[in-house]
């Protein structure tokens, strides 16, 4: 667990200049020095208040079963470096707040997962990554990797992680981020699930692919909007398997089910939308641990 | 050396001693004896005292006692001691000779020569010495004995060509067809090798209450010398296709200490293993430990061999040959998860490639919410976790996962302890934050079955248990084929050592009596350590527990290569294992898996339904095939001794593999089948352990009041016969008053007071 360390030094210093666009209940570095808290060391730098909650886990707290990783790689454009452009980098964008609110209904919908309750970032170089078998990445149309980036995640795949990819559209995203896997993953085919596919009924029976749109285009598509942030966009499906056939990355091309997630408190954001995000949650998270 | 100086000393064998009573026949009672003695004795007695001289009180005493004693000599021999003994009559009564004509008896070691020339020279022939004292004193019958035991005509017909001694059937025959002469006593002439299975002290009870001495002769030397011998295999008789096996080899030798021999495993001309063997001391066997893997599916014949070595006494012993059914099935363990876990997908991953093994997953994702994975049929485990013994009992292997006791029912939690003892099935429990105590199963009836306590000795009780475990391989552990991540035993401590750390919610730290612990955490020595698998056997089934969380991370540790195949070997071994040796409704059994032709082999079967509860009033039909010809069917009969059990015999007529396949059937419903197989072929037992048996021939010899012979003693056997068999019989008397002992006693008293008297200047 020691190892651990290296993670929220990188992300701390990250912290320092982002601290003003993130959701208040985040914890400053300071807060989250060692001794202060139980959790352990690698999940403190967005790490929780000390809440009641948090001190009363149902066991020790030094290791969950599941954590919700969502992966801060190395951006550019909106997300340059590891640092910060409009609105923080890529990697963060509707973070934390999709991340806890998405696990306050996890603790609901999955109600026998032993689930971290809080956001968990994670860097692709960290020796631990692969503690973490689950990773979400978003905004991936800004990725750009470095070496060090590619080769853990290249290797956690390969070891049977399981990446989940949300919120990119159009063409040029796509582009990238196709490109970014190419360097991962090199002559493994992206391919098209179908709507028979497992990961649509081990939990709940999803029948229509939807087009989850960010929270204004969600409020627009009641009066008859567009629910895509590019033109003509339709939301699609994708995945990389493994040699021996596993389903090791999940594309969610043309939607935004992180923002379904985030916004699933706002009255005016579409049920249906919200709905379909949380059951697509829930049927990767059970899919990823079982499959 | 000391039997002749005896005899010569005192005229007769020191048998004839302990054999005869001791008495005197003088013609005068005692009391004129001793009055003649005192006649004598007095005057003596005064003339020393009376006649002092220059002597001593000590010299009188001394040449009085000396005087004495010459005189209780001459007076002993007066009264005219006699050995009364009792000897058969000549020519009234038989005499059994059982001749070995086993293989055994080819083996030359009577100083270069086969052990049978000692027949040849003491039983054929008019010259033969042994033979005619023993027929001037008895009528003779001999027999033939090896496989059977049969009336021999002449000794020449001996062939020594059969594969078995059984001398106990043997001597059990020979006594009832000599039941109703006068007969003095068996004589038997073997090696004493007795592969015939049965307890020899039950055959040797007819003779000891007919009172019928066995006289044995051993042929051969004790310990052959050089020779190696691969004594025994330890091998499984049925395993699954692509299973590791660790099997021990039991090397036994002489002559070849601190050599280093290579052991080979040959399937059919077909080199799968070998390992080099180092000999330790003169007559101390080696087990030596070889792996390799059961690939090809069938009746296996394995040949574990060690190549002839310079010099050797015997080499068809070097060899052993065992049958191994490589069951190419597809058997079915339940993993029942009660939360989401990685342990599912990694252990699903771990154990996809295995043909064999088809894990079926029932994970309850939320209450009331389960979810199936690869299930048969859609119905299967639709209402979740199953709730007859029926539905629970088709799995040969079940996995217990992180689910708290109370989700069960009372009647599920004792049906899964039946699911270990009745049906025999293998139970394995994972740790996790709701499985053993923290899963509140103490006092349930899983406790029960569990070989291990849930005594917490490891918390220091400041909070919930949590324990980071780097997982060490126990001294058991080292040669269970579960664990094997290596070829060898460094190899497997190395492999082992280098895995990363997992850990565990779970403070299990004792085992309960006879259970075994294969895998624990390392640590310094005495102090209690987190098991991490242990085992025990219960009922008819097994119990396994691994109380870790997270062995996937034995596959997504950044230590550990992508291309690392010890996640998936661990769970592939530790599943079939899991279900090896899980019986099905129907199994068929042999009482040997290798007989020769003419041979009976009995048959067995046992028969239970889907619920695993024995059938007796089945139909049960066994179908053998053998080489050539269609299979020929034959009824089982319920043995009526025990439920659910039927038996057949059949006796095969060619050499080669016989399939025996046994159907059940209960008012026109199927039970089921079983199979296994026999293989029929010339045995090379007598090969094994050729040694003479000295301690077992000695052992028949004194039970029946016989003697055991060599053939450099053998000769005093016809009149040992005369002096101590049964039969009809009469009393003589032999005199004792002349034996050379008593009149060298009497010189040499007198002897030595003529020297004392000389030595004291008295003279």
């Amino acid at each position: 667990m020691r190892a651990f360390a290296s993670l929220p030094v990188v992300l701390s210093l990250m912290l320092t200049s982002a601290s003003g666009h993130l959701d208040p209940l985040a914890r400053s570095a300071d807060e989250s020095a060692p001794g202060s808290n139980p959790l352990p060391e690698s999940t403190r730098f967005f790490g929780p208040p000390p809440t009641p909650a948090v001190q009363e886990l149902p066991h020790h707290p030094a290791f969950r079963e599941y954590y919700f990783s969502r992966v801060a790689y190395t951006g550019y454009g909106r997300g340059w470096g590891r640092g910060f452009g409009r609105g923080g980098p890529s990697w963060a964008t509707d973070y934390p707040k999709a991340d806890q609110i998405f696990l306050s209904f996890i603790d609901r919908l999955l109600s026998n997962l032993d689930a971290y309750e809080w956001q968990h970032p994670v860097l692709l170089d960290d020796p631990q990554l692969r503690r973490f078998p689950y990773l979400y990445a978003l905004e991936v149309g800004y990725m750009n990797l470095t070496p060090s980036e590619v080769e853990g995640l290249r290797g956690f795949l390969l070891a049977g992680g399981f990446l989940v990819i949300d919120d990119f559209w159009g063409p040029r995203e796509w582009a990238n981020f196709e490109y970014q896997m190419e360097q991962v993953l090199p002559g493994y085919p992206i391919v098209d699930l179908s709507q028979d596919h497992e990961i649509f009924s081990t939990f709940y029976e999803i029948t229509e692919l939807l087009q989850v749109p960010n929270r204004r285009n969600g409020w627009w598509s009641v009066n008859g909007g567009s629910t895509s942030e590019c033109y003509g966009c339709l939301p699609q499906i994708k995945g990389i398997y493994d040699e021996e056939g596993r389903l090791m990355v999940v594309i969610n091309f043309n939607t935004d089910l992180g923002d379904a997630w985030e916004w699933a408190d706002d009255p005016y954001y579409p049920l249906k939308f919200s709905t379909y995000a949380y059951e697509m949650g829930v049927n990767m998270i059970v899919y990823a641990m079982s499959h | 050396m000391f039997e002749s100086l005896f005899e010569f000393l005192f005229k007769y064998r020191l048998l004839l001693f302990q054999e005869g009573d001791f008495s005197f026949t003088s013609p005068w009672p005692w009391a004129i004896g001793l009055i003649v003695a005192a006649a004598f004795a007095v005057p003596s007695a005064l003339t020393y005292t009376a006649a002092r001289g220059d002597s001593t009180a000590a010299d009188r005493g001394i040449m009085g006692g000396l005087r004495l004693g010459a005189l209780s000599i001459v007076v002993f021999c007066l009264l005219q001691p006699t050995l009364i003994i009792t000897s058969v009559v000549p020519q009234r009564n038989f005499v059994g000779i059982l001749i070995d004509d086993s293989r055994s008896m080819t083996i030359a070691d009577q100083d270069g020569r086969q052990r049978s020339e000692f027949v040849t020279r003491n039983f054929t022939g008019e010259e033969s010495e042994l033979l005619n004292q023993l027929a001037e004193r008895f009528t003779l019958r001999f027999f033939r004995f090896s496989n059977s035991t049969q009336r021999l005509g002449d000794v020449s017909e001996l062939e020594y060509r059969g594969s078995r001694t059984e001398i106990g059937p043997a001597l059990v025959r020979a006594q009832e067809e000599l039941a109703g002469v006068p007969l003095s006593g068996l004589i038997l002439i073997t090696d004493g090798a007795d592969n015939s299975g049965e307890a020899l002290a039950e055959s040797l009870l007819p003779l000891q209450a007919a009172s019928t001495p066995v006289y044995t002769i051993g042929l051969g030397e004790e310990a052959l010398s050089p020779d190696i011998q691969v004594s025994r295999v330890e091998i499984p008789r049925s395993v699954l296709a692509g299973a590791s096996l660790v099997v021990d080899v039991i090397i036994a030798q002489r002559g070849f200490r601190g050599r280093t021999v290579q052991l080979v495993v040959e399937d059919e001309g077909r080199i799968i293993a070998s390992q080099d063997v180092e000999l330790k001391r003169d007559g101390e066997p080696v087990v030596a430990r070889v792996r390799f893997a059961a690939d090809e599916a069938g009746p296996r014949l394995l040949q574990f061999r060690i190549p002839l070595q310079p010099g050797e006494r015997v080499g068809r012993n070097n060899m052993r040959e065992v049958l191994l059914n490589v069951r190419d099935e597809r058997e079915k363990i339940l993993y029942f998860e009660g939360e989401p876990r990685w342990e599912v997908k990694f252990l699903r991953r771990a154990v996809a490639e295995d043909e064999n093994l088809q894990v079926v997953i029932l994970q309850r994702t939320a209450e009331n919410k389960f979810l199936r994975l690869d299930v048969d049929t859609p119905e299967e485990l639709a209402a979740g976790f199953p709730r007859t013994r029926e539905e629970l009992f088709a799995y040969r292997g079940l996995v217990l996962g992180s689910v708290e006791a109370s989700f069960f029912t009372h009647d599920q939690l004792n049906m899964i302890a039946d699911f270990v003892s009745e049906r025999g099935g293998g139970l394995l429990l994972l740790g996790g934050r709701k499985a053993f105590r923290e899963g509140g199963y103490e006092g349930t009836p899983i406790a029960q079955v569990m070989p291990v306590f849930m005594d917490d000795e490891l918390s220091d009780g400041s909070g919930p248990y949590f324990a980071e475990v780097d997982v060490r391989p126990t001294r058991s552990g080292l040669t269970h084929p579960a664990i094997q991540l290596g070829q060898n035993e460094n190899a497997l401590e190395e492999a082992w050592e280098t895995l990363p750390s997992v850990t565990s919610l779970n403070p299990i730290s004792k085992l309960k009596p006879g259970a075994t612990a294969l895998l624990e955490a390392a640590g310094g020595p005495g102090s209690a350590r987190q098991i991490v698998l242990a085992h025990h056997r219960f009922g008819r089934g097994k119990v396994i527990v691994l109380p870790i969380q997270d062995s996937w991370f034995w596959q997504m540790s950044a230590d550990v290569s992508v291309d690392d195949q010890r996640h998936e070997t661990f769970w592939r071994q530790l599943l079939r294992w899991l279900i090896d040796g899980v019986p099905d409704g129907v199994v068929a059994e042999t009482d040997r898996e290798r007989v020769e032709v003419g041979e009976s082999v009995e048959l067995r079967a046992t028969v239970s339904d889907s619920a695993f509860m024995e059938v007796n009033n089945g139909l049960v039909s066994v179908f053998i095939e053998g080489p050539s010809g269609p299979p020929i069917e034959q009824r089982m009969e319920w043995t009526v001794d025990e439920d659910g059990v039927y038996d057949a015999a059949f006796v095969p007529s060619e050499p080669g593999l016989y399939e025996i396949r046994v159907e059940a059937t209960r008012a026109a419903d199927s039970l089921g089948t079983g199979s296994t197989f026999v293989y029929v072929t010339e045995s090379d037992e007598e090969y094994f352990d050729a040694g003479m048996r000295r301690t077992t021939l000695e052992r028949i010899a004194d039970e029946t009041g016989g003697r055991f012979y060599t053939p450099e003693t053998v000769s005093n056997l016809p009149e040992d016969i005369s002096l101590t068999g049964a039969g009809v019989t009469l009393t003589e008397e032999r005199d004792l008053w002349d034996m050379p002992f008593l009149l060298l006693l009497l010189l040499s008293l007198v002897g030595s007071e003529w020297l004392y008297r000389r030595a004291r200047g008295l003279i």
